[in-house]
């Protein structure tokens, strides 16, 4: 637990560094951070407190839950290569809030366009799972689904040719330049939730890794806490897919990471996994913002750049086994 | 009057009948073998026992209820199952996975039945370092501190050591004097089972 806790300090202290950063420079910009005025029309007071500081925290939250997601996923499918965006999860996500959109039900980035999101993520979740016959297909068949759907929506969205449904682009590789306060109460309303089930959950997924017989033998039903968790992710990789696009690589890297950490009980791995995931798309998007101001890199290419590594290295220290 | 009792049970594989009419009681604080060549249908009639296969036809009572009616929960406080292969695929240790699932007033059953299967030494040591017969006692101890009026084996000796198998017999011995009903599925030959009460060959 001290591991957390200091890693905790970690993601505080570099988000005060990420608000320091950016395209466009502040003067004094400490003294700004610790003398916050929020109701300033001050450009510089807009550029930190209306602009960086809710993208930052949008960017803590989200990492979180793309990571709890990530969590569940493996967990549930006692797959470590199990991914949301494997699993068709994110991919019937996007489908949910375009389809959603597209029939004027809701607007984007609303808690409707999570609903929508939910049931696309859940349907196409289910359907992957119900496709598969063994740990490998469910793997290629989610690929095969997310792909299927994502096609879908790149040509929904094309035809449509509507300003409100956000590009192609945003669908494929996420950005979180789009963030608002607004959206960030949306994200947190989701995040805390989320979080508890997940944690709540924990020791069940604990006896799912010794197999759905085990689990049966011990009195319980492995097919309920399977759709507990398919539940819980699908409503997780809504939320950040309705709110900043796809982001993929970090649900599955984080609990890896994670497990390194803290061994595998799903206890501690919910939370050592909910702060590596912030800790990773902090980074990731301060880094995106940063790197080539005034553009913003797409965040997909920096979470791999940053996190491909981490995961190689936690792997390879971690020994053969899966922690 | 018999703890589990079978009547007329019919269980199919496919379009291969696997069991076919077989009925017969195992009786209070007794243990049974079932015994056969191999695909000769033990695993799937102790699975039977713990509920893992439909029938076919026929019924499975166990202490007079019928097995169909029984939900998880209940099955589970009736008896206990050891598989056949164990599954692992995370770093657990033997004591967290020995914990797993168990209620909270057995937990305190954990030391005793650690030490009575030998495994003390490596309580501390991941799951994914040992050995097969290792792993089988492993499963033994979850089965043994969930303290239920019958137990279910498929197969516990067939990773064991010798000593280990005397040690395992001896325990089985103990524990049906303690008035506990055991099924093993073995692979051996009728002849060295004399340390159980029952033997059952023909499923078909």
């Amino acid at each position: 637990m001290r591991k957390i806790y200091a890693l905790t300090l970690v993601v505080v202290a570099l988000a005060l560094v990420a608000l320091s950063v950016g395209a466009t420079s502040v003067d004094s910009v400490w003294a700004q951070i610790f003398t916050p005025n929020f109701q300033s029309s001050d450009v510089s007071d807009q550029i930190l407190w209306q602009i960086r500081a809710p993208r930052i925290l949008g960017a803590i939250i989200l990492g979180i839950i793309l990571a709890v997601a990530g969590v569940l996923a493996q967990g549930s499918t006692n797959n470590p290569l199990a991914d949301p965006a494997f699993l068709g999860t994110t991919a019937g996500a996007a489908l949910g809030v375009v389809i959603g959109v597209l029939t004027n039900a809701v607007n984007i980035a609303s808690l409707g366009a999570i609903g929508w999101a939910a049931c696309g993520a859940l349907l196409s979740t289910l359907l992957t799972f119900w496709l598969a016959r063994n740990a490998l297909q469910l793997i290629i068949i989610g690929i095969a689904v997310s792909a299927t759907l994502t096609a879908i929506v790149g040509i929904a969205i094309t035809v449509a040719d509507r300003s409100d449904v956000r590009s192609v682009t945003f669908w494929s590789f996420g950005s979180l330049s789009l963030l608002t306060w607004s959206s960030v109460a949306v994200i947190a309303v989701v995040a805390l939730p989320v979080l508890v089930s997940a944690r709540i959950l924990a020791p069940q997924l604990d006896l799912l890794s010794l197999g759905d017989a085990a689990v049966r033998h011990s009195g319980r039903d492995p097919q309920r806490i399977r759709l507990i968790a398919f539940l819980i992710f699908s409503i997780a990789i809504a939320t950040a897919v309705s709110q900043v696009g796809t982001i993929s690589f970090l649900a599955l890297a984080a609990p890896h990471i994670a497990r390194f950490l803290v061994g595998p009980s799903h206890r501690h791995l919910v939370a050592a996994a909910a702060i590596i995931g912030a800790l990773i798309l902090l980074v990731a998007d301060t880094a995106a913002r940063s790197i080539a101001p005034p553009q913003d890199l797409p965040i997909g290419l920096l979470i791999s750049l940053i996190g491909a590594p981490v995961l190689i290295l936690a792997l390879k220290r971690g020994g053969v086994q899966w922690r | 009057m018999a703890l589990i009792f079978l009547n007329n049970v019919t269980i199919s594989r496919g379009n291969y009948r696997v069991i076919e009419n077989l009925s017969l009681e195992i009786k209070e604080g007794t243990i049974t073998a079932i015994v056969g060549a191999n695909g000769s249908g033990k695993s799937t009639l102790i699975g039977a026992i713990a509920g893992d296969h439909p029938l076919d036809e026929g019924s499975i009572s166990i202490n007079g209820l019928n097995l169909k009616d029984l939900s998880l929960g209940e099955q589970s406080r009736l008896r206990s199952v050891v598989s056949q292969e164990q599954f692992f695929w995370l770093a657990f240790t033997v004591r967290q996975v020995i914990e797993m699932g168990q209620l909270y007033e057995n937990l305190s059953r954990v030391e005793s039945v650690v030490s009575q299967l030998g495994i003390a030494a490596i309580v501390d040591q991941s799951v994914l370092t040992l050995s097969g017969g290792q792993l089988q006692r492993v499963a033994i101890a979850r089965a043994l501190v969930c303290d239920t009026p019958i137990y279910l084996f498929d197969e516990p000796l067939a990773s064991q050591d010798k000593k280990s198998r005397a040690d395992l017999i001896s325990l089985f011995g103990t524990m049906r004097d303690q008035g506990k009903t055991i099924v093993v599925v073995m692979h051996s030959e009728v002849s060295d089972l004399d340390w159980c009460d029952q033997i059952i060959q023909d499923l078909t």
